[in-house]
């Protein structure tokens, strides 16, 4: 039984591609478009720190130790005023968060991707071949997913050792298998479609069929994981940082920076980890709306 | 007036709207009529013109964003548009009640039957445990379930869809409701389970007294229960009267043109009226098809030779360890198709007739390639379809598809002049520079604008796609087409447009076709032979008007005696 | 059915053994335990006799089946810095981290699934909208950044409640327990409130999706047709249909609180595994560190048989299967 809204027989006046619908829908959202804006302004912000920041704060000689740990609004001696205050070693916080925000965004995004390719190739993959192929690869995804993040991501950066590359390795390890289940989801569903089979009876070859038919019918599923994941490997660098295994102290991310001012935080200088902590909840929270929006559209059940 | 004289249920001039972003949407605009005590009325029409919404305002269910606009609904002369909430719910399943669709989406899966019945009890009366024990037995027996005492500690899962179906008009029958309200209550089933609930159903409502409004797309069902019939169509009712009269001496345009459409009211392999249209000649063929075809003329062309197809639940790692150690055994199998051989001659159309699960769509995938035979194999001109080898896949493009459900049977991220022209260019059946002219003529063939080439799938209504994978399909110049159910999810009236493309373009290409149905009266209509599937065999094959004439199998005589059949004049 | 646990309880013996070997050859094979065992300057004479002691010299998997064949004993070796026998030193812990644990998880079960259900049910409210707003910061905001806040506003500022340790405990067969005194209950309030965010967060959107879903489904439909109030039909129907999903994320999540208590330990200074854990892995204590994986391995492993049996507990569909 479905109480469908009867529909007349229109003739599509204009062409409208999936993408247009899925875009035009998008945007009946305030919230998320809000949120969409908020994601990009961050991300240009990131790219363009040395440019919009006042100062270069890993350059030690714009550093006065005459100006450590002033509350916001301080005037300092090189003229101008820290508008978010200063850090412990006399750093612009404005200027610090802005690039601490370019390294987090950097590592969330570079994880996510390579979890993205690994995991979407496993799991588009194991769909396609199924068997014994298919059992296996899922199988060691499934077991890896009864595991938290944090603790495989914990163990491996300790095994791996401090550094970017080690960090990213441990974020798209302990990550991939969320892409790789999503991926095989959808892509077993569309595999049993009656488009899929519809090329595969005309017939077309084994690469066109995943790559041009299966493979962009998975995508809205995926991006849905895709801003979750790389919200989460955010997160994760920060709570790595933040317990001091993530990355080394050379790249300082937004979660070292809450954690270098975790200790002035009970003597009341709030702010040196107040506000790099706003930072990164503002770029978390947007990622999230943008990326709920995304779950709410793909899902057909809620689909009148 | 006294309360014997009032009507049980009168409608005047319901308007049922759907106030939606894009705009109203006028579900039911102005739909009036009166139910009688005990009286069972036909409620007809295609999808969207309103009759479920009709049922589901009368019951005051209506899904968000819609809403009652205005007009009247009286239960006895009892008001119930703008009853409060609780009012409501104190008629609905005690004075008025409802069955749906699909039995496999209305009962609760994790709550036994008895359960589900028991809170339905509890709704309108108190009742002690015992009490509800022995009544909702009693209700599954009223529904001639067997063995009821068992069955009301089952859960839905182990229940068939007939089965499942009676349970639901076992708790809408409940308290003795003066009306029920069946939204297309039989659609989903076999249609030899539709005629054994028909069956019941018109007992069970003589018995109880109870009216019934009996929603359907279906004239034959409503002519086999309903005394009376409303046709609707864009949200209003267009005709109404005694069945007979409305069925045999339609007045009105609309109803005359849905009766037109049937094609068991037409001859076999002609055009059926609602469907008639104009469309261009598609391209010319290729060559090689005409070379390769000519081999032995009075060989058998389509040779589908002791086919088998198993299907095998996965097992475990474990599972598989303990098999090998002899510990477990092997999962049980589902014998989808069982060693079929049948033949099919050059430009000859075979309907596979079977109810769900006969393994009939099993058959045709395998014939057109896409499952490849546990054993035997299918030969096209006596060449292959599939490869050999460990892994086969298909080898053939002169055999193409058409699917049943035109909402999955496109890629939906594809452009419709691509998914046309995709294989043509991958197999060099055109080249590149003539692929937009080809896509055009294929387009313009099929009855569509060839200026649609660039738009997508969801752009397009359900026959229109329907149209696209038939161009599809036939693009790549196949000799042979199999057609998995392709009218079955559309409206009579597009159904008849889309026979009608299927038997022009099968004279103008002299195509062969495997045609798979579970509807008699089209496969009597479009083909030359029938088979008949049951269980994964073929039980029964012959020329088609011998079969359905004279059927011989037991099966078979079954089958085509619960087809309802409409009233002639 | 018997079958079904038996088959469930090998799978969970073979995941372990996988995982041991992962442990084993991820923790004692990368990187040369010897370096930790003595120092640089010790003599060659030494240095071999402690390689022969430690049957370092053996080929790996004969160091593997030793280190299995112990574990299977319970001998997990000495901590390098506590040196202690790690069984016992784990097993002193481990009670703070499951109070911690517990008190959390089901906290943010009791509060987020009815929150959810509501706020499914009423998509549009009010109500909806601001639990979902809430939602949404849960399961963005970092855990420690949360926790930071609350020792900010609660301990610091407003002097409420302690920010650190475990207070008075009291002890009932000879385990500690904080949450049976009035003062161990209120140094686990802000760590247990802080570790319910998010899976508070959680809970609440997977209650809200599953029940909007089953609000609209045929079944939620036909009961109200059949007369059924809302609440009945919300109790015995909608609680039931998302049943399954809310007791697989409360399994799961279950076993990741535990490996997030490491963040809210280390914040809160709670003498849980958590903070030795995150200890171990500074000081490279590798005894620790294998035992702590198996321990958590064997306890994810342990809820997730659990939630299995759950699910055929729950689910007639899985029960009849089982049973074949």
């Amino acid at each position: 039984m479905s109480q469908a809204l009867p529909t007349k027989e229109p003739l599509p006046a204009k062409e409208v591609s999936p993408t247009a619908r899925f875009w035009a829908e998008f945007r009946e959202s305030k919230v998320a478009v809000g949120a969409l804006v908020v994601v990009v302004l961050m991300l240009g912000v990131a790219i363009f720190a040395p440019l919009v920041a006042p100062q270069n704060p890993y350059d030690l000689a714009n550093l006065v130790l005459m100006d450590a740990r002033r509350p916001p609004g301080f005037i300092g001696s090189a003229g101008y005023t820290h508008i978010l205050g200063t850090d412990a070693q006399g750093r612009d916080l404005f200027s610090a968060i802005l690039y601490g925000l370019r390294i987090s965004l950097q590592m969330g995004l570079i994880a996510g991707s390579l979890a993205f390719t690994v995991g979407v190739t496993l799991g588009v993959g194991a769909a396609y071949l199924g068997g014994r192929w298919e059992a296996f690869i899922m199988r060691v995804v499934d077991l890896q997913l009864a595991f938290p993040a944090i603790l495989l991501a914990l163990v491996l950066s300790a095994l791996l050792g401090q550094g970017k590359t080690q960090l990213i390795a441990a974020l798209a390890a302990a990550q991939y298998a969320y892409f790789a289940r999503t991926a095989h989801g959808a892509a077993s569903a569309e595999r049993s479609k009656d488009y899929v089979e519809a090329v595969l009876s005309t017939p077309l070859p084994a690469w066109r069929v995943v790559l041009k038919h299966i493979f962009p019918n998975c995508l809205p599923p995926l991006i849905v994981v895709a801003t979750v994941q790389v919200a989460s490997a955010i997160a994760l660098e920060a709570t790595l940082s933040f317990l001091g295994v993530g990355l080394p102290v050379t790249e300082p991310s937004l979660g070292m920076l809450i954690s270098n001012g975790f200790q002035y935080m009970l003597s009341g200088r709030y702010w040196i980890s107040i506000y790099p902590g706003i930072a990164l909840i503002v770029l978390i929270v947007a990622i999230n709306l943008v990326g709920d929006r995304i779950r709410d559209q793909v899902n057909p059940r809620l689909k009148r | 007036m006294s309360a014997e004289a009032l009507p049980l249920l009168q409608v005047t001039d319901l308007a049922t709207w759907f106030h939606a972003r894009a705009g109203v949407v006028k579900a039911v605009d102005g739909v009036s009529f009166s139910l009688k005590r005990g009286e069972v009325m036909g409620l007809v029409g295609e999808s969207g013109s309103g009759k479920s919404i009709t049922g589901f305002s009368i019951i005051g269910l209506l899904d968000l964003p819609g809403r009652i606009e205005r007009g009247s609904i009286k239960l006895e002369g009892r008001e119930l548009v703008g009853l409060p909430p609780g009012e409501l719910r104190a008629i609905r399943g005690k004075a008025i009640s409802m069955v749906f669709q699909d039995p496999m989406m209305t009962l609760n899966p994790m709550l036994t039957i008895g359960d589900q019945i028991g809170l339905a009890l509890e709704a309108h009366e108190s009742v002690s445990g015992a009490e509800k024990r022995r009544r909702s037995i009693a209700a599954l027996a009223q529904v001639r379930i067997p063995e009821p005492d068992i069955k009301i500690d089952f859960y839905p899962h182990q229940f068939s869809g007939g089965m499942r179906q009676r349970v639901a008009i076992a708790i809408a029958l409940l308290h003795r409701p003066r009306l029920i309200i069946c939204d297309e209550p039989t659609t989903a089933l076999d249609v030899s389970i539709q005629a054994e609930i028909l069956a019941e159903m018109k007992e069970l409502v003589a018995e109880l007294g109870t009216a019934l409004i009996w929603i359907s797309h279906d004239l034959a069902t409503v002519a086999s229960i309903a005394d009376h019939v409303c046709v609707m169509r864009y949200g209003k009712i267009v005709e109404a009267g005694p069945v007979l009269q409305v069925l045999t001496r339609p007045q009105h345009p609309y109803t005359q043109g849905l009766l037109d459409s049937l094609p068991s009211r037409a001859k076999p392999g002609a055009m059926l009226a609602r469907g008639a249209g104009t469309d261009a000649a598609p391209p010319p063929r290729l060559p090689r098809q005409a070379e390769s075809g000519r081999r032995s003329a009075d060989l058998p062309y389509v040779v589908i030779e002791n086919v088998a197809k198993r299907f095998q639940r996965k097992s475990g790692v474990l599972r598989l360890l303990a098999q090998k150690a002899g510990l477990a055994g092997p999962l049980p199998l589902v014998q989808a198709v069982d060693a079929v051989s049948l033949s099919i001659a050059r430009g000859e159309a075979l309907g596979l007739v079977g109810e769900s699960g006969s393994g009939k769509s099993t058959l045709g995938r395998m014939v057109a390639g896409i499952y490849a035979p546990d054993s035997g194999h299918v030969l096209l001109d006596g060449e292959r379809v599939m490869s050999e080898g460990e892994a086969p896949h298909k080898i053939t493009t002169r055999i193409q598809t058409i699917f049943q459900d035109p909402f999955a049977s496109l890629n939906p991220r594809m452009r419709i002049g691509d998914s046309i022209s995709e294989g043509p260019l991958a197999h060099g059946l055109v080249g590149r520079a003539e692929a937009v002219t080809y896509v055009a003529q294929w387009l313009a063939a099929v009855g569509l604008d060839p200026a649609f080439a660039g738009r997508y799938p969801h752009q397009f209504s359900g026959g229109q796609r329907q149209r696209v994978a038939i161009a599809r399909a036939l693009a790549m110049q196949p000799d042979v087409v199999v057609c998995d159910e392709p009218v079955a999810s559309l409206d009579v009236s597009i159904q008849a447009q889309i026979i009608n493309l299927l038997i022009r373009l099968r004279q103008e290409l002299g195509l062969t076709l495997l045609f798979i149905s579970h509807d008699l009266s089209v496969v009597r209509h479009l083909c030359d032979r029938v088979a008949i599937m049951h269980r994964g065999r073929i039980v029964e094959s012959g020329p088609a008007g011998e079969v359905y004439d004279n059927p011989r199998d037991d099966y078979t005589k079954r089958l085509l005696a619960a087809v309802p059949v409409l009233p002639v004049a | 059915m018997l079958g079904h646990i038996l088959g469930r309880l090998g799978q969970a013996l073979l995941v372990m053994l996988v995982m041991s070997a992962l442990v084993f050859v991820g923790v004692y094979a990368i990187g040369n335990p010897i370096d930790v065992l003595i120092g640089p300057d010790v003599s060659q004479d030494i240095r071999l006799d402690t390689i022969a002691r430690y049957g370092l010299d053996q080929p790996l998997y004969v160091q593997y089946f030793t280190f299995l064949g112990r574990i299977l004993q319970g001998d997990f070796g000495r901590s390098f810095v506590f040196g202690m026998p790690v069984l016992d030193l784990i097993l002193s812990r481990l009670p703070a981290t499951l109070e911690l644990t517990l008190a959390a998880v089901c906290g943010a079960a009791l509060i987020g699934i009815p929150a959810g259900i509501y706020a499914g049910y009423r998509p549009d409210g009010l109500a909806a909208k601001a639990i979902m707003t809430i939602s949404i910061l849960g399961f963005s905001v970092p855990t420690f950044w949360i926790g930071l806040v609350l020792i900010i506003a609660f301990a610091v500022e407003l002097q409420w409640l302690p920010a650190g340790g475990r207070g008075e405990t009291f002890a009932v067969f000879g385990v500690e327990w904080s949450f049976l005194t009035a003062n161990g209950l209120s140094h686990l309030l802000l760590p247990a409130a802080n570790l319910a965010f998010f899976k508070l967060a959680l809970m609440t959107r997977l209650a809200r999706a599953g029940t909007r879903e089953a609000m609209l489904s045929d079944t939620v439909k036909f009961a109200r047709a059949a007369g059924l109030s809302e609440w009945t039909v919300l109790r015995r129907h909608v609680l039931r249909l998302i049943a399954i999903p809310l007791v697989t994320v409360f399994g799961l999540e279950f076993a990741s609180t535990l490996a997030f208590a490491v963040v809210t330990e280390t914040i809160f200074s709670w003498p849980g595994i958590g903070k030795l854990i995150i200890d171990s892995i500074t000081s490279l204590d590798r005894p620790v560190m294998v035992a702590y994986l198996m321990l958590v391995s064997f306890v994810f492993i342990m809820i997730n048989f659990l939630v299995d049996l759950a699910y055929v507990g729950l689910d007639p569909r899985l029960r009849r299967a089982g049973s074949r």
